[in-house]
């Protein structure tokens, strides 16, 4: 049977965008009914442009960052953001440091001064430097502890060129011989407006959200973050032993980035793939062998550069039939998916758009991700019309051209598997 | 703009909860059973949660595969849970949806657990136990449940082990279906772009017809006392503590006291234990949490470190309690913890799966349903006195402590 669509109309929302002098863009979206705010900054500094010799320094500077900034000290800081409600994240990521940000709208002018000094002036003090590098390197060590965790690490690092393969948590040596001083001056080069970004949705007055970002951030002037060179990733295969339950399968293979014109049609084939449960991996693998609990694959994208992960975990006698089965659905594809495939694929995708509708911060995300890939933001509408233009024919053209090719596989359990060619 | 509550009970006894936002683009559905591994006999631990998932393997009407391929239809973004004390299935989909939705998760509470489906998702069960015998937080979780807990029924374990789901027949799973799934130990609760009329209506249509059952659950009294158990594990890099005491339980009004006092001390950020353990860089995690149960409660305590740093840890976590009992909290930290609170119900509430979450939840426990504005009202009554009041009638003891590490303790 044929899925029908969706019929819910999205409301018109409203989405501004400003863009400072020094480089950093603010966007913002109007959701008419919530309350909150929500708020994403986003900074240049991650693992990727992590110094050479200092693989986590983003890790140890993001929360470094945080033990003081402005006229407060690190418990002013958070007792002024907690008085005001903010619930908030930050943490460095492959490209940029992220800081997230939810509360009630009417106090989200009061706490852009205060991220604006968290990454403009903070006070990076000797006493706190010790502590940062401290958690980064338990860190490490919590890897350790969670096989999974360490899996995705290992395949990043193998599948994507460095330095998009780097890890947040970086290399232990590296953040041992770290100083404070050495950091002072890592955060001075990749702290910067420059490809900085700034995204907000849900509840706000946009002239007023405006001349206060101005105000926080415009007088910024920093040079451009370092970017380094590409260099080929190892990919093939890998394995690594360790004493586990489970065997962690994990693999990759590139795929279209996002910002491609027909990257819709990767994303499509993806939920046909393991979009929902009825999905083909759920289904073919989970339901009809029950040869796992977990097993699954995701997008992920860079603005040059973009790859399909999967991942499964299961106990070693089982591993090797969980693995072919794999991927035998992923070869599967380029035969091609079934109009009642795509129909179904259509309508999660569409469901999800209007629902994120709802989330101010999703939505603060969404902006921001699409600032990075596209350099402008996209409205639900345009997302949902998209998704319409998707055809069959689309899809399994693009599949039959594209067969999957050049896996990249890491295991961590007891024993390595035989990997078809 | 406010929300629109109404309720009614069917006449085999299922309560049907109806939460109305006209500015919501979805609605989220859910039943919540009454029933978790705290009901399950020691001789089919594990069942409730392994009855969760053969929900999902078809009825009289669907096979497995109609299930999973239907709620893709609906592009429903659906789940399910089992808990100790509750087994929850739900649904988020866009309005035009809802019947189907409805006609589905229904349907699957009413499952036809064949033999073949039953042996082939055994098989899943031991993996998902398998997966989390891999998490050391999840290994100590489930030691320190069963030691605090002993000859309680919240000792039991959610997934049980693989001895006793290898053991488990289909026939004893049917046995604790016939016994735990009468509606009337089940809510339904919809909250979103809905009608209440139409609501009831369909809930009629798909569940009228199920028989009533009288459902019972036991509830007696922990007894508990001071103890600790270390294990040891060489393969681990970290060292992990928990403690659990006792704490007000979901009926009790201290509960509202027990929610702020957990903020104050274990928030993962600027909360007490947060500035003695985690800004010191002396753990990378520290929590202090409030578990109300049904009739009972747990305070938590947890924290992870470097194995040498162990006693040190455990020496803090355990003295920012004593701090609490000795000199209690300042008007400051509680008037903070109570703003952060305040602003994640106004986001919760901003999420239909969250309300709706929320709104089984509270009826399950105390059939009982509070507007966010009251929820609101209620925190902000609450005052530095009754939290000294509420440290000082549990006292954080006795305690039971659970240690899981590369050394011996």
């Amino acid at each position: 049977m044929t899925a029908p669509s969706p019929v819910t109309a999205l409301d018109s929302t409203t989405q501004y965008a400003h863009k400072l002098s020094n480089g950093l863009t603010l966007v913002a979206e109007a959701i008419p009914a919530v309350r909150s705010a929500a708020m994403t900054l986003l900074i240049p500094a991650g693992a990727a442009n992590d110094p050479l010799d200092a693989s986590g320094a983003s890790s140890v500077v993001a929360e470094w960052v945080l033990r003081g900034a402005g006229s407060r000290d690190s418990r002013a800081l958070s007792a002024y953001l907690d008085d005001l409600g903010t619930q908030r994240g930050s943490q460095a990521e492959t490209l940029f440091t992220r800081f997230s940000a939810s509360l009630l709208g009417s106090n989200l002018l009061g706490i852009l001064p205060v991220y604006a000094d968290i990454v403009r002036a903070p006070h990076l003090h000797d006493d706190g430097f010790a502590p940062s590098q401290d958690l980064a390197l338990q860190q490490l060590s919590a890897i350790e502890d969670e096989p999974s965790s360490k899996l995705s690490i290992l395949l990043r690092e193998r599948h994507y060129d460095f330095p998009f393969g780097r890890s947040t948590s970086g290399i232990r040596q590296d953040v041992e011989a770290m100083s404070a001083e050495k950091l002072r001056s890592d955060f001075a080069q990749r702290f910067t407006p420059q490809g900085a970004i700034l995204s907000v949705a849900g509840a706000f007055d946009w002239p007023a959200l405006k001349d206060a970002t101005e105000k926080a951030f415009g007088t910024w002037v920093a040079p451009p973050a370092v970017a380094w060179p590409a260099r080929k990733a190892p990919c093939g295969t890998h394995h690594e032993t360790q004493q586990t339950n489970q065997v962690q399968i994990g693999l990759a293979y590139d795929t279209l980035p996002d910002n491609h014109p027909d990257s819709i049609l990767v994303q499509t084939t993806l939920n046909v793939l393991s979009g929902g449960m009825g999905a083909r991996l759920f289904v073919e693998v989970r339901e009809k062998q029950g040869l796992c609990y977990s097993i699954h694959a995701g997008y992920h994208s860079f603005r040059d550069r973009a790859a399909i992960f999967g991942y499964a975990g299961t106990a070693p006698d089982r591993a090797q039939r969980t693995l072919d089965s794999f991927f035998v659905e992923l070869h599967r594809l380029s035969n091609g998916i079934t109009r009642d495939e795509l129909e179904r694929a259509k309508t999660m995708m569409k469901a999800r758009v209007i629902m994120q509708g709802e989330s101010s911060g999703s939505r603060a995300g969404s902006l921001a991700y699409d600032i990075y890939q596209r350099g402008r933001t996209r409205t639900l509408e345009e997302l949902r019309l998209l998704i319409d233009s998707v055809t069959l024919a689309r899809v399994n053209d693009y599949l039959s051209a594209n067969p999957i090719r050049n896996v990249t596989l890491v295991t961590v359990g007891p024993e390595a598997l035989k990997v078809e060619t | 703009m406010a929300l629109e509550f109404k309720n009614t009970q069917l006449s085999n006894g299922l309560d049907v909860l109806v939460e109305i936002n006209p500015n919501a683009h979805s609605v989220a559905m859910g039943f919540m059973v009454k029933t978790g591994s705290r009901d399950e006999a020691p001789q089919v631990s594990g069942v409730s949660h392994f009855l969760e998932h053969m929900m999902f393997k078809g009825t009289a009407k669907r096979s497995s595969d109609d299930v999973n391929r239907e709620f893709d239809e609906i592009g429903a973004k659906n789940n399910a849970f089992t808990s100790n004390e509750v087994t929850c299935y739900y649904a988020q989909v866009l309005p035009e949806f809802q019947e189907r939705a409805l006609d589905l998760l229904s349907d699957m509470l009413r499952p036809k657990i064949a033999d073949a489906d039953f042996d082939m998702e055994k098989k899943v069960i031991l993996e998902e136990i398998a997966l989390y015998l891999d998490r050391p937080s999840h290994v100590l979780f489930e030691a320190l449940m069963a030691d605090h807990f002993v000859g309680h029924s919240m000792a039991n374990s959610v997934l049980g082990s693989k001895e006793s789901i290898t053991a488990l027949s289909r026939d004893q799973m049917r046995t604790y279906f016939d016994a735990r799934y009468g509606p009337g130990n089940m809510v339904l609760a919809v909250a979103g772009k809905v009608d209440f009329a139409e609501t009831i209506a369909l809930a009629e249509k798909y569940c009228g017809h199920w028989k009533h059952l009288d459902v019972q659950r036991v509830c007696q009294n922990p007894v508990l006392a001071a103890k600790r158990h270390p294990i040891r594990d060489e393969k681990l890099k970290r060292h992990y503590v928990a403690g659990l005491c006792p704490g007000p339980s979901a009926q009790d009004d201290d509960r509202y006291a027990a929610m702020v006092l957990s903020d104050v001390l274990g928030d993962h950020e600027g909360s007490r234990l947060y500035w003695a353990l985690v800004e010191t860089g002396l753990a990378d995690e520290a929590d202090f949490s409030f578990y109300p149960h049904d009739h009972t409660g747990s305070f938590m305590i947890y924290a992870s470190c470097d194995p040498q740093r162990a006693a040190q840890v455990e020496g803090i976590l355990l003295g920012e309690l004593d701090q609490v009992l000795k000199e209690g909290l300042t008007e400051e930290e509680v008037h903070r913890s109570k703003t952060k609170i305040g602003t994640s119900l106004v986001l919760q509430g901003e999420s239909t799966l969250g309300r709706m979450r929320g709104l089984a939840q509270r009826w399950t426990y105390n059939r009982e349903y509070r507007t966010l504005e009251q929820d609101i009202a209620m925190l902000d009554s609450i005052t530095r006195d009754q939290l000294q009041r509420v440290s000082e009638k549990y006292g954080f003891a006795p305690m039971t402590i659970d240690t899981l590490g590369p050394n011996a303790s």
